[in-house]
């Protein structure tokens, strides 16, 4: 059977025009598709967490699920973290059991966006969908991220090739500008590429910013950048019909971090006295942004949330994952559609090595190794539905495929098993 | 004044936050009611004399007060929040949000600080004899106004973003800052004594507000323009009232000292000044 406008769930572009097959219950066939998605499709049942295990034994879902409630109901600190591989409802639902334990609940912008989140809150966001930005956008800046190798179809889809409809030749009617420390696959189809010192953006940034204020600055070149080119580069932007900058972990986590999205929010609110300017975070899990929406929409903050007195509260730097757990302030932790054991700093790392840890995973991960309670779940996205967050903002809902192996369950369905266990605990 | 001994024992490094620890919650109670205010520990919430042995003599009025947290107590939070008067001697290491939002009274922190020390501080005085963290007396995550007055004074050397949205007040750091000293400042007096931190002044204002950099600083932000170089008669009455009645003796040794005037930041037309010693300047 041929499945038509398949939604990808891997990165935050969240391709919605794929072309599945399936056959007995199998994915036989991508179309449309990126070498990662069509991967992620087509090997979707490999390494795969066979069954639930409790100290590395397997076990059944029900004791899996009685050992999670046990290790929860007795931490004093525990730490829900994850969420930005997995479908809103689940989201929802780890909201939910944060707020039961009286825990901490953070997602993945903690080691990806959060300076960004941090930034738009201080000074504010001005923005569009990706739809409006293919149709319109004449001028694509790409700083410090680069989508041949993060985003493969970000540059046909939306920004790069795609023909809008006011942009209609495509390519040739938008320039593209790549800012980084290095050359990469993107600078190389720009237009122009800006190659600025490791840990030099802010200072470029600003450098800009009073440039396009009119400002005259001394400086003969600012972090490596001749002041020329600086002064060139924000006539361009000036001059621009409709401009985009879209940036990455090149800036939100090199030095300056959320200073540095400040800043970059600054100069496109000073482009925006001269022309249209807007900016766009690449989220990198294909619902980062949900996790971030959905948080927000329940507790009021996106992430980096404390129940511990009850009511939410929000500091990044406090209640942020990789600081609790570099601290050693957990003492128990729950991670779902992440694996921290890889991605974190090894400080953060190894806190989680200490504490009893209980994961919901597809896959067998460094985390899920050094978890005393394993739970296999189903893929969102191809064993379940729900619905995802695009880097813009828009919801897309996802498709459920094939069903999961039996006695696999959604990440949701396994969440509830163990809030009602605690539930359960808290009445008797 | 009334001495109120405070030793923590007992807990693991699960954070205690503990607000009531203030001249203000304590006097007029009896000892035995001040063991039984509530403290949180992770999720719950308990007496504090469950954490904290409680031993002394309790004052009538906030002002006659002297709490002094005998022990290690890097894992609690709030010490001295909110406080308007009376005295807190923190004898090692204090945890994060010591004496934030505090408008009277002083504390002094034998050890180190932790973050958000004298966050979003109004008045009184605050002392850490070792370093303090990042965010010294800055604004809270969306609040547009940090330090509103008041008076810190580091002994040791502070951390990043020290000073963030400060409105008014005194800041004194007698070793080196990290990154982002005074970042968007808008008022209020950085005095820094070791090298200081790379992007100091970024987006700041100004309305008055000055960094003075005198043990010079590595390099200034190219959104800061030099205008002159100086020595300012207001600076010798400040390194006068640092030497002489705040304890900071070395101060005077500055007195007439030039220094490089740079103005900024051009990127959102502030006129906030960074003072560079010229020995050490740029």
């Amino acid at each position: 059977m041929k499945h038509e406008d398949v939604v990808c769930p891997f990165c935050g572009c969240l391709c919605d025009d794929l072309e599945v097959t399936v056959e007995d219950g199998h994915i036989v066939g991508v179309k449309n598709a990126c070498g990662i998605s069509r991967s992620k499709f087509m090997s979707h049942g490999l390494n795969r967490v066979s069954a639930p295990t409790v100290e590395g034994k397997e076990a059944s879902l029900e004791e899996a699920v009685r050992e999670s409630v046990g290790i929860l109901s007795g931490a004093r600190r525990p730490l829900v973290y994850g969420l930005s591989s997995t479908e809103c409802g689940a989201i929802s639902k780890a909201v939910e059991l944060a707020e039961a334990t009286g825990g901490v609940l953070d997602n993945t912008s903690s080691v990806c966006h959060g300076p960004t989140i941090l930034a738009l809150q201080q000074v504010g966001e001005s923005k569009a969908t990706l739809g409006e930005i293919r149709n319109r956008a004449d001028l694509i800046i790409f700083w410090g991220s680069n989508p041949t190798e993060a985003h493969l179809r970000h540059i046909t889809r939306y920004s790069g090739t795609a023909k809008g409809m006011y942009v209609p030749e495509g390519r040739k009617g938008r320039r593209i500008i790549v800012v980084d420390v290095r050359e990469t696959g993107t600078s190389k189809m720009a237009d122009q590429f800006i190659k600025v010192e490791p840990n030099g953006d802010f200072e470029l940034l600003e450098a800009l910013r009073a440039t396009v204020r009119g400002v005259a600055l001394r400086a003969e070149a600012v972090a490596g950048v001749p002041m020329d080119q600086v002064r060139a580069l924000a006539e361009v932007m000036k001059g621009a019909r409709f401009g985009v900058v879209f940036f990455g972990l090149g800036l939100t986590q090199s030095e300056g971090r959320h200073m540095n999205i400040d800043a970059a929010v600054g100069l496109v609110a000073e482009l925006n006295r001269h022309t249209k300017f807007l900016l766009t975070p690449m989220r990198g899990h294909y619902n980062v942004a949900g996790a971030n929406a959905v948080t927000t929409w329940q507790t009021g903050y996106p992430y980096a949330v404390d129940f511990s007195r009850g009511y939410p509260r929000y500091n990044p730097g406090e209640y942020t994952s990789v600081d609790m757990l570099a601290r050693g302030e957990a003492d128990a932790a729950l991670v779902l559609a992440s694996d921290p054991a890889s991605t974190f700093p090894v400080d953060a790392a190894r806190g989680l090595a200490k504490i009893p840890v209980i994961t919901l995973e597809q896959k067998i991960t460094p985390t899920s190794m050094l978890s005393r309670v394993v739970i296999p779940v189903a893929t969102a996205g191809i064993e379940a539905e729900g619905t995802a967050y695009r880097m813009d903002g828009v919801p897309i809902r996802l498709r459920k495929l094939v069903e999961p192996t039996e006695g696999v369950h959604s990440d949701e369905e396994v969440l509830g098993m163990i809030l009602e266990g605690l539930k359960g605990g808290a009445e008797k | 004044m009334d001495k109120l001994v405070l030793t923590p024992r007992g807990f693991s490094r699960v954070p205690l936050e503990a607000e009531v620890i203030t001249p203000d919650a304590f006097a007029g109670k009896s000892v035995k009611e001040i063991r039984a205010l509530r403290v949180h520990y992770g999720n719950r919430e308990v007496e504090m004399s469950e954490y904290i042995h409680v031993q002394g003599k309790v004052a009538d009025a906030p002002v006659d007060q002297l709490i002094v947290v005998d022990g290690d107590a890097r894992h609690i939070k709030y010490i001295g929040r909110g406080m308007t008067a009376g005295r807190i001697v923190v004898q090692g290491d204090a945890g994060m949000h010591t004496g934030s939002q505090m408008s009277g009274g002083d504390i002094t922190v034998a050890g180190d600080a932790g973050d958000w020390t004298g966050a979003e501080m109004r008045g009184g005085l605050l002392r850490v004899l070792g370093d303090a963290g990042n965010l010294l007396g800055a604004a809270y995550r969306g609040s547009s106004e940090g330090m509103t007055g008041g008076c810190i004074i580091v002994n040791g050397s502070a951390g990043s973003e020290v000073g963030s949205f400060m409105r008014r007040g005194m800041m004194v750091v007698e070793g080196a800052t990290g990154p982002f000293t005074g970042v968007h400042m808008n008022g209020g007096e950085i005095f820094v004594f070791g090298p200081l931190g790379r992007r100091a002044g970024a987006q700041a204002k100004g309305n008055g507000g000055f960094i003075a950099a005198l043990g010079g600083a590595r390099e200034v932000l190219p959104t800061y323009v030099y205008e002159a170089t100086y020595a300012p008669g207001f600076m010798t009455l400040y390194m006068r009232q640092l030497a002489e009645n705040l304890g900071v003796k070395h101060a005077a040794r500055y007195i007439g000292e030039p220094l490089r005037r740079y103005r900024g930041d051009m990127a959102i037309g502030g006129s906030a000044e960074i003072l560079v010693a010229e020995k050490g300047a740029p």
